[in-house]
C-alpha cells in the first residue's frame, strides 16, 4: 500500500519541488552571468581572488568594503556562499591566498576554473517580505587562461583566412621584430617536400618559439594561444599547424595547405567549439580587462596592437539587449552591458588616473565602435584589485616595495591621454611591485570594484 | 610583466628611499547598531542653579520681609543683608547664563538649518575637495557622540582619493543622511506610540494636553539629538510653531470627539471610542510633528 502511495505521490512531490524551485528561480533570484574577458596577464585571477575575499569579509565580518556598491547594501545582506559552477573545477582561492601569504602573486591561470557566488538579501518591502522573504543575487564567474581568449576569433574563419591575417599581423610593428627567425625559416623552407610528421613538428616548433618570444615581449595577439600552455587538451603536437605564406595557403592543391586545413578544422571542432560552449557560455554582462601597463612598458606600437586585439575580440561575442521574456522564459542570453576595465591602476599616481582613463578609452576605440553599432551600453573603469602602492612625496610620484623588499619611490612624467600623444621613442617601465605584507588590508582597500559592479548590476 | 632592454627613454624615474611603507588599516567595521550616546551630566546645570537660586531668593526675600528690621536697619545687620545680596547675585548671573545659552542655542539651530548642504549641487561640483569641505562644515555642527556624528565618522573612513563629487555625495546620502533619517523615523514612531498611549489613558483633557505637550517636547528633543543638534537648544521658533499647530489641531479633535460622545450618550463604549480616537489622533499628530522637524533638519532641496 505504502509502495503504491509512494509511486503515486513521488512524481507529484517531484513536480511540486521542481515547481517551487522554478518559482524561486523566477521570482526570488536575480541571476547575473558575468564573462570576465581578459588577455593573458591582465589580472583576472587576482581580480577574482580579491572579489571573493572582499565579499566574504564584507558579508561575514561586516567590514565596510565596496561603499559604492548600493545594489548589495550591507544592511540587507543576510548570507553569502560560494558553490561550484557546473562541472568546472573550483576556483583555487585558498591556493591564491596562500601564495599571497608567502609573498608571491597568484600564478598565471593555465586551466579553466569557475565558481558561483550567491548573496542573499533580506526583503524590506512590507508586503513582499511575507511572500518573497529574500532575494538571491547569483553571480557566475569563470576564470580561464587569457591565451585561449585570443583563439576565439579563429572559430569564424577558414584556415586560409586565418593564415593570411596571421601573416599580415606578423609583418606589422612590433611583431615583425620578434618574427625574424620564423620568417627566415619559412622563406628557406621547401614546401615541395611532403608534409611528414617530422617536417610539420619542426615548423610548428619554430612558430611556437616565435609566439613564446612575442608573448614575453608583451604581444597580446598570439594565435593559436592554446599552443602555448598546457591544459587546453588539444594535442597540438599531433595536429599542429602554422600560418603559411599566401603563395602556399592560397593554393588549395598544396599538400601543406590541405594538411594544415585539416588540422585547423580539428582544432576548431574539437577544441574551440567546445571551449566556447563550456567556458565562454552565454552571458549578459561582460567585463573586458585591459592591462595598459603591458603596452606602456613596451612601446607605442604595442598599444596599437592591443587596440587591434580588442577590436578583433569584440567581434567574437554576441551583443544585444534581450527583454525579460527572452531572458527568463526563452533563456536567451546576449551581452547587454560591457565594462572596459584597466587593471592595476594603483601602479600610477592618483593625479594621473584621468590620463589613464582617457588612454583606456582610446585603446578600446575599435571595440566600442562595434558596441555603438549594436547600441550596447558600455563604460570605462579603473580598478586595482589590491592597493599595492602608497602615495609618494609629490602628486606625480608613488612608492612601492619591490620583489627584493626595497622601498622605491617612482616619479612619473605625465601619461599620454591617447595613442597619438605617446612618443614613439619613450616608455613607462612597469613597476615590479611585490606583494605587501599587509596584503589583506590592501585588498579590502582596493579601488574601483564597487563602482564597476554597481554599474553592471543596476538596471 | 617583462621589462626588457629597449632603446626607449624611460618616463619614470625611480630611487630607493630610506623609509618604511605604511601599514594599511583594515576598513572600518560596520557596527551592528550605532547608538545615541548621552553626554555625561557634569555638575549642576544652569537650569537647576537658576531654579534653586530663585527658590533661594523667594525664601531669602521672605526671610528678609520677616526680618524687616534688617532692612530697616541695614547698618545694624550687614552680614544678613550681604548674604541676601550674594544670593540674589547668583540668581541673576545664572539666569543670565541660561539666557545666553538659549540665545546661542537659537543661533545654532538657525545656523544648522541655513547651513544644510545642498547635496544635488555638491554632486555636480567638479571639485571633490569643495564637496568634502561643504560636508565637513555641516558636520562640524554635529554634537559630540551624536548619531549623526558617528555616521559621519564612518563616512569619512570610506572616502578615497579617486572618488568623484557625485560618488562622495552618494556615499554621504547612503552612510549619513539615510541612516540618520531612518533612525529619526524610528524615534518619531516610538514617540507617537507613547503619545497615543498617553492620550488613551489620560482621565481628562487637561492631563491629556499636558501629556501631549510633554511628549511633543520630548520628540523634538530626541529627533534633534539624532540629527546632531544639542537637544537643549532646539527651542527654535519654527519648532515651537509646529508644536503649537500640533496642540491646536489636537484641541479641535477634542471638540469633535466630545460632540460625538454627546451624541452617543455617555456609555463606556463611547468613552472607549473617544479615547481610542484621541489616541490615534495624538499619535498621528506626533508623527506630523516629527516629520516636519525632520524635513527642517535634512538636506536642503
Amino acid at each position: 500500500m505504502r509502495k503504491l502511495l509512494d509511486s503515486v505521490l513521488n512524481p507529484v512531490r517531484r513536480a511540486s519541488d521542481a515547481g517551487s524551485a522554478q518559482f524561486a528561480q523566477w521570482f526570488m533570484q536575480s541571476r547575473h552571468r558575468f564573462t570576465i574577458t581578459g588577455l593573458s596577464r591582465s589580472g583576472k585571477s587576482m581580480l577574482f581572488t580579491s572579489l571573493m575575499t572582499i565579499l566574504k569579509y564584507r558579508s561575514e565580518e561586516q567590514y565596510q568594503c565596496l561603499p559604492l556598491l548600493r545594489y548589495l547594501p550591507m544592511d540587507l545582506v543576510e548570507n553569502m556562499w560560494v558553490e561550484p559552477l557546473g562541472e568546472l573545477p573550483e576556483f583555487p582561492v585558498d591556493a591564491h591566498m596562500a601564495a599571497l601569504e608567502r609573498g608571491d602573486w597568484p600564478p598565471a591561470t593555465e586551466a579553466v576554473a569557475g565558481f558561483q557566488l550567491t548573496v542573499r538579501l533580506r526583503q524590506t518591502h512590507q508586503l513582499k517580505k511575507y511572500l518573497l522573504p529574500f532575494t538571491d543575487i547569483v553571480f557566475e564567474f569563470i576564470d580561464y587562461p587569457g591565451e585561449w581568449l585570443t583563439d576565439l576569433p579563429m572559430l569564424e574563419k577558414t584556415y586560409t583566412q586565418w593564415s593570411d591575417s596571421a601573416w599580415a599581423q606578423q609583418m606589422n610593428e612590433p611583431q615583425n621584430r620578434f618574427a625574424k627567425d620564423w620568417h627566415q625559416l619559412v622563406s628557406e623552407f621547401d614546401f615541395e617536400q611532403p608534409p611528414t610528421p617530422d617536417a610539420i613538428a619542426m615548423l610548428v616548433a619554430k612558430y611556437r618559439d616565435y609566439l613564446l618570444t612575442a608573448k614575453a615581449e608583451g604581444i597580446s595577439m598570439l594565435q593559436p594561444g592554446s599552443f602555448l600552455i598546457p591544459g587546453s587538451g588539444f594535442d597540438w603536437q599531433e595536429f599542429g599547424f602554422t600560418p603559411l605564406p599566401s603563395r602556399i595557403s592560397s593554393d588549395l592543391s598544396s599538400p601543406w595547405t590541405q594538411r594544415f586545413n585539416h588540422h585547423f578544422e580539428i582544432f576548431q571542432k574539437q577544441w574551440l567549439a567546445a571551449l566556447k560552449q563550456s567556458t565562454f557560455r552565454e552571458t549578459d554582462k561582460q567585463i573586458i580587462l585591459v592591462d595598459l601597463f603591458e603596452g606602456l612598458n613596451h612601446s607605442k606600437s604595442h598599444l596599437y596592437q592591443l587596440r587591434e586585439t580588442l577590436s578583433n575580440l569584440a567581434q567574437t561575442f554576441v551583443y544585444g539587449d534581450p527583454g525579460w521574456v527572452q531572458r527568463h522564459l526563452l533563456r536567451q542570453q546576449k551581452i547587454a552591458k560591457v565594462a572596459f576595465v584597466a587593471t592595476k591602476s594603483d601602479l600610477i599616481p592618483a593625479a594621473q588616473k584621468d590620463y589613464l582613463l582617457a588612454l583606456l578609452k582610446d585603446v578600446t576605440r575599435g571595440a566600442t565602435a562595434q558596441l555603438d553599432k549594436d547600441n550596447i551600453q558600455f563604460e570605462h573603469f579603473l580598478v586595482s584589485a589590491i592597493q599595492a602602492t602608497d602615495a609618494g612625496s609629490s602628486e606625480q610620484s608613488l612608492r612601492y616595495v619591490n620583489g627584493e623588499g626595497r622601498y622605491i619611490e617612482a616619479t612619473f612624467e605625465p601619461l599620454p591621454d591617447s595613442l597619438k600623444a605617446m612618443p614613439a621613442d619613450e616608455h613607462y617601465p612597469a613597476l615590479p611591485a611585490g606583494v605587501p605584507k599587509d596584503y589583506l588590508a590592501r585588498m579590502l582597500n582596493g579601488n574601483g570594484l564597487d563602482r564597476l559592479f554597481q554599474y553592471l548590476l543596476e538596471d | 610583466m617583462s621589462t626588457t632592454e629597449k632603446p626607449y627613454r624611460s618616463k619614470v624615474t625611480q630611487m630607493e628611499i630610506d623609509a618604511q611603507p605604511p601599514d594599511h588599516a583594515m576598513p572600518a567595521k560596520r557596527e551592528a547598531e550605532l547608538v545615541i550616546v548621552d553626554d555625561p551630566a557634569s555638575g549642576l546645570s544652569a537650569k537647576w542653579l537658576a531654579l534653586l537660586s530663585g527658590i533661594g531668593c523667594v525664601l531669602g526675600f521672605s526671610l528678609f520681609e520677616a526680618l524687616n528690621f534688617i532692612e530697616m536697619n541695614f547698618a545694624a545687620s550687614p552680614i544678613s543683608t550681604s548674604l541676601l545680596a550674594v544670593l540674589l547675585g547668583v540668581f541673576v548671573v545664572s539666569l543670565g547664563s541660561l539666557t545666553l545659552g538659549e540665545v546661542r542655542g537659537y543661533r545654532k539651530v538657525s545656523q544648522f538649518i541655513h547651513r544644510r548642504p545642498k547635496l544635488a549641487e555638491l554632486a555636480s561640483n567638479d571639485s571633490t575637495q569643495a564637496a568634502l569641505d561643504a560636508l565637513k562644515l555641516h558636520a562640524s555642527q554635529f554634537s559630540r557622540h551624536s548619531y549623526a556624528e558617528q555616521c559621519y565618522k564612518r563616512f569619512t573612513g570610506l572616502v578615497k582619493a579617486d572618488h568623484t563629487s557625485a560618488e562622495i555625495v552618494e556615499m554621504y546620502r547612503q552612510f549619513v543622511a539615510e541612516p540618520v533619517k531612518t533612525k529619526a523615523s524610528e524615534v518619531v514612531k516610538k514617540e507617537s506610540m507613547a503619545s497615543g498611549s498617553m492620550a488613551f489613558i489620560s482621565p481628562n483633557h487637561l492631563i491629556q494636553s499636558l501629556m501631549i505637550l510633554w511628549i511633543s517636547m520630548r520628540t523634538i528633543k530626541r529627533v534633534a539629538k539624532v540629527y546632531g543638534l544639542r537637544p537643549a537648544t532646539a527651542g527654535n521658533w519654527k519648532l515651537m510653531k509646529i508644536l503649537a499647530q500640533n496642540l491646536a489641531a489636537q484641541s479641535i479633535f477634542d471638540l469633535a470627539t466630545d460632540e460625538m460622545t454627546n451624541q452617543l450618550s455617555g456609555s463606556l463604549a463611547a468613552k472607549l471610542m473617544e479615547n481610542s480616537a484621541e489616541a490615534v489622533a495624538a499619535g498621528a499628530l506626533n508623527i506630523r510633528l516629527g516629520k516636519t522637524l525632520m524635513r527642517l533638519l535634512e538636506e536642503e532641496k
